[in-house]
């Protein structure tokens, strides 16, 4: 028998993935300096000019913020999926359908701020609802791949919203291109350029925490997910869990879109989400599996994306930021994955292990 | 008894096609096959016999390549022969049907016979591979459609696929692990004809079955296997099924009365709690899994369910707990219709389950002990609090159901699976014995314990018995099953045979009836029904 001298464990301590985690970040960081030194950039500078316009300077915390209330609704999208062990990998599309709905309730009635608002926010989660009801229907009542239905949608999401902001609603104030005119009415800021939606969104994330772990309902999905034959054992419906959830889902990207469109943009435009919905999947497995671990991997995930920027500024191509995403992101998953592996004591090494 | 000379009628000096000379085969803590002698020759049909886990599994895959013996050899046509792989087997002429069958559903029947097979031309068109097809079928006397679909195909005739399969590659012996379970009488008889015609041509077929009566239609000689050892090769014409049956199960068993009910207990109630009606289930091809059962249920009482496993147990168990729908028939439980299959409808009636394979239905192995440990009642307080989740008093309930069933767990909030299958069992038998207030439905609830956590499974059935629940005890070990047991049961392709009572059963009336023999058949035993 060939010895081994590490054993996998099936679960992983969260403390080791943590400290992997960090290491990983790290080793990236270093690689990265490295490549960049190489290619005749000072690291240190760059460093610098990071550091100082996200977390050292107001600024750069206003930004941070505005980057994470879309990843953190996206990502808890993903992530309340996941927990009944679906993907949906269409918050993108749901994103535009909210955003979609929103604009169309600002941009067609008419009246003050209070009334629009609440209709504008149950507009784009209508609207992220709707996206993702047929993926919804097929998957509960003829077990279609919802992978494939909810990706195939953000297309046809992302391309409506060019045809809307070049045609039909395209802005004929200003004649800005592939956008609406400013609407009308926008969420309130809090705090210099961060609006209401950032805390609301941090007390979704948190209050679906709970639901997931303290309510009857959050334990049917939890169990549905983990074992669906188990779940059918219970008692539990699990076609109607997976609609409500997939709808759930749906309607938090919706949300998204709407406080985007309310609240930082002021418009719709095309390619406005940005890739938040992809990323909201990324957010999702950083968090893994967590809700309330969605919080620091948006953080996280919005790190990355400001940092982009800032190099970008920096005569680096926008190719070269992502490829800087990937590494990162690719070091975090071989962390994860090494934080299950245990090394076994001398004395069993060389037995047979079963 | 293992005769040395070949069997009547073969010209001397012919070697046997096959010759297993003292086999050994041990996995970790079981002897599966112990000094086996076996000798097939050319022009037989040979049959091996023996109760689930006799050996006979780990024997043919033994002599087919897929494990190596630690002890013995193999002797082919007088030559000795080791086995590295399967394809060595296979070269060797010995070709193995598999009872699930290993096609593949959506390639045509002509590409299921020429996959993975050497002679197949590298470059060969459908029409030409469908041409070579017909041939081999025509040549072998499996009649198939070249261009149909596997998946559409009817049990039946996917089996003549597989047979094909083998004989494409020069098969001379043939195994098959019983191949007439997913058959149609009128199938069986069209298969057992070509094996004749196989037989004819001088080769060799060994076919493991638990159908007594086809045994002694089909097979010229019988090897029977008992707890990994052969206990004998007998020529089929000598036998009566009867003696089959006997010798098959035979062993000494040690009847310990479990029935005796202590001061108090409950008597067996009048009125049956759950009545099944004429149920019968069809699965989705269409085959019949359990057909016209008609039983009661009593309060106070455990019936025991004997049978070969997969004959009709585990959709019995399904029905009994509305986990599947019935085809035909009527449910009642305390007198009342039982409208459609809802698991949640049976477990609030009082209905508790201890499946078969707990790890893959009665537990998410990913969640929490404690998660699990509420499984049966996170909907009623004190876990429900108006929809919310009590994780507090989840655990309470999860402590007090690990003191019960005496496993010691270090860390509640560990998944369930670190946890090993014997206290699996045991925390999910308490947990539906919590629930259990009418019935208990438990599903070879003994299976992975050991000797001691056995008896406590045991006690746990008598317990409720005397509490006044219906206990519903599927096992394959007629010892446990005769030990505890007011009424046996014995199932056979679906069917329930009859129902016997325990004290006056004997081993033989129920070794035939698991055989598929007609109750009416039988020499005046105890019948009732």
């Amino acid at each position: 028998m060939a010895t081994r001298a590490f054993q996998r464990l099936p679960t992983a301590p969260a403390g080791r993935i943590l400290a992997l985690r960090l290491a990983a970040i790290v080793l990236s960081l270093f690689i990265i300096a490295g490549v960049l030194a190489l290619s005749g950039h000072s690291p240190l500078m760059l460093a610098e000019l990071i550091l100082r316009s996200t977390i050292g300077s107001r600024f750069g915390l206003e930004d941070l913020a505005l980057f994470m209330c879309p990843l953190l609704l996206t990502g808890a999208a993903v992530c309340v999926c996941g927990t009944i062990g679906l993907w949906n990998i269409g918050a993108e599309g749901q994103f535009y359908a909210g955003a979609i709905a929103a604009t169309g309730v600002a941009l067609g009635l008419h009246g003050p701020a209070v009334v629009l608002l609440p209709l504008m926010t149950i507009a784009g989660i209508a609207g992220g609802m709707a996206w993702i009801t047929v993926p919804t229907l097929a998957r509960a009542y003829a077990g279609v791949n919802e992978i494939i239905t909810t990706l195939l949608l953000n297309f046809i999401a992302s391309l409506l919203t060019y045809y809307l902001t070049t045609g039909p609603w395209r802005d004929r104030i200003s004649g800005a291109q592939v956008s609406t005119q400013r609407i009308p009415v926008a969420i309130p800021e809090m705090w210099g350029i961060v609006h209401w939606g950032f805390p609301v969104a941090i007390v979704i994330v948190i209050g679906l925490a709970l639901v997931l772990s303290r309510t009857r309902w959050g334990y049917e999905i939890r169990l549905g997910g983990a074992n669906p034959e188990a779940a059918r054992y219970a008692g539990i419906p699990v076609r109607v869990r997976i609609i409500s959830v997939m709808l759930l889902s749906g309607g938090l990207a919706g949300l998204a879109g709407m406080f985007e469109v309310a609240g930082t943009v002021h418009r719709l435009q095309g390619g406005m989400a940005n890739n938040f919905g992809y990323l909201g999947i990324v957010v999702a497995v950083l968090a893994r599996g967590s809700c309330l671990n969605v919080i620091p991997a948006a953080l996280l995930m919005a790190l990355i994306l400001d940092s982009g920027i800032v190099m970008q500024t920096q005569q680096l191509s926008s190719s070269v930021v992502l490829a800087i995403t990937g590494l990162i992101l690719f070091m975090i998953a071989i962390g994860d994955e090494l934080a299950h592996y245990r090394p076994l004591a001398r004395t069993t090494t060389g037995e047979k292990t079963r | 008894m293992n005769k040395q000379s070949a069997p009547p009628g073969m010209p001397p000096g012919t070697p046997p096609v096959l010759q297993l000379r003292g086999i050994g085969k041990f996995f970790p803590g079981v002897i599966a096959n112990k000094d086996v002698d076996l000798d097939v020759w050319p022009g037989e049909i040979h049959a091996l016999l023996g109760e689930n886990g006799a050996g006979k599994s780990t024997l043919m895959n033994v002599v087919t390549g897929i494990y190596q013996p630690e002890e013995g050899e193999i002797i082919l046509d007088g030559y000795g022969q080791a086995f590295a792989s399967p394809q060595d087997a296979i070269r060797a002429g010995i070709g193995m049907v598999h009872q699930h069958f290993k096609l593949v559903e959506a390639f045509t029947v002509a590409e299921n016979i020429h996959l993975g097979w050497d002679e197949a031309p590298r470059m060969a068109s459908p029409a030409m591979l469908e041409a070579r097809t017909r041939e081999i079928s025509e040549r072998f006397g499996f009649p198939v459609r070249p261009d149909a679909r596997v998946g559409d195909l009817s049990a039946g005739e996917q089996q003549r696929v597989e047979i094909l399969r083998v004989l494409a590659r020069r098969a001379r012996l043939l195994i098959m692990d019983e191949p007439t379970a997913v058959l149609t009488p009128e199938e069986t008889g069209e298969l057992f004809r070509a094996l004749r015609a196989f037989r004819a041509q001088g080769n060799a077929v060994i076919i493991i079955s638990h159908k007594l009566d086809e045994v002694m239609e089909i097979s010229d000689r019988v090897s029977i296997l008992r707890g990994g050892r052969k206990v004998g090769t007998f020529l089929t014409a000598d036998c009566t099924p009867s003696m089959l049956a006997a010798t098959m199960v035979g062993r000494d068993i040690v009847r310990r009365n479990m029935r005796a009910r202590p001061e108090g207990a409950a008597p067996i109630a009048a009125d049956p709690v759950m009545q099944l009606r004429h149920v019968s289930v069809r699965d989705g091809r269409g085959v019949e899994t359990l057909r016209d059962v008609s039983l009661d249920l009593h309060g106070g009482e455990i019936l025991g369910i004997a049978g070969v496993a997969g004959n009709g147990q585990r959709e019995l168990t399904h029905v009994l707990t509305g986990l599947m729908a019935r085809t035909a028939g009527e449910i009642m439980l305390d007198g009342n219709l039982v409208e459609r299959a809802d698991p949640a409808l049976f477990a609030h009636a009082g209905v508790g389950h201890i499946p078969e394979d707990r790890l893959r239905s009665a537990l998410a192995p990913s969640l929490s002990i404690t998660t699990n440990m509420a499984l049966r009642e996170y909907t009623s307080p004190p876990i429900d609090r108006h929809g919310l989740y009590d994780a507090k008093a989840a655990g309470e309930l999860a402590h007090g159901i690990a003191e019960l069933a005496q496993v010691s767990i270090p860390d509640f909030a560990m998944p369930v699976r670190n946890l090993s299958g014997g206290n699996q069992q045991r925390l999910v038998a308490r947990r539906e014995i919590r629930i259990a207030t009418r019935v208990l439905v438990a599903a070879y609830p003994a299976r992975g314990l050991d000797i001691g956590a056995i008896a406590t499974m045991l006690g746990y059935l008598t317990d409720l018995r005397d509490q006044g629940v219906a206990v519903v005890f599927i096992s394959e070990d007629l010892e446990d099953l005769l030990n505890v047991s007011d009424r046996i049961g014995v199932m056979f392709h679906g069917r329930l045979m009859s129902v016997i009572d325990a004290e006056a059963a004997d081993m033989a009336t129920i070794g035939l009836l698991m055989g598929g023999r007609e109750p009416a058949d039988l020499p005046g035993a105890g019948v009732r029904q």
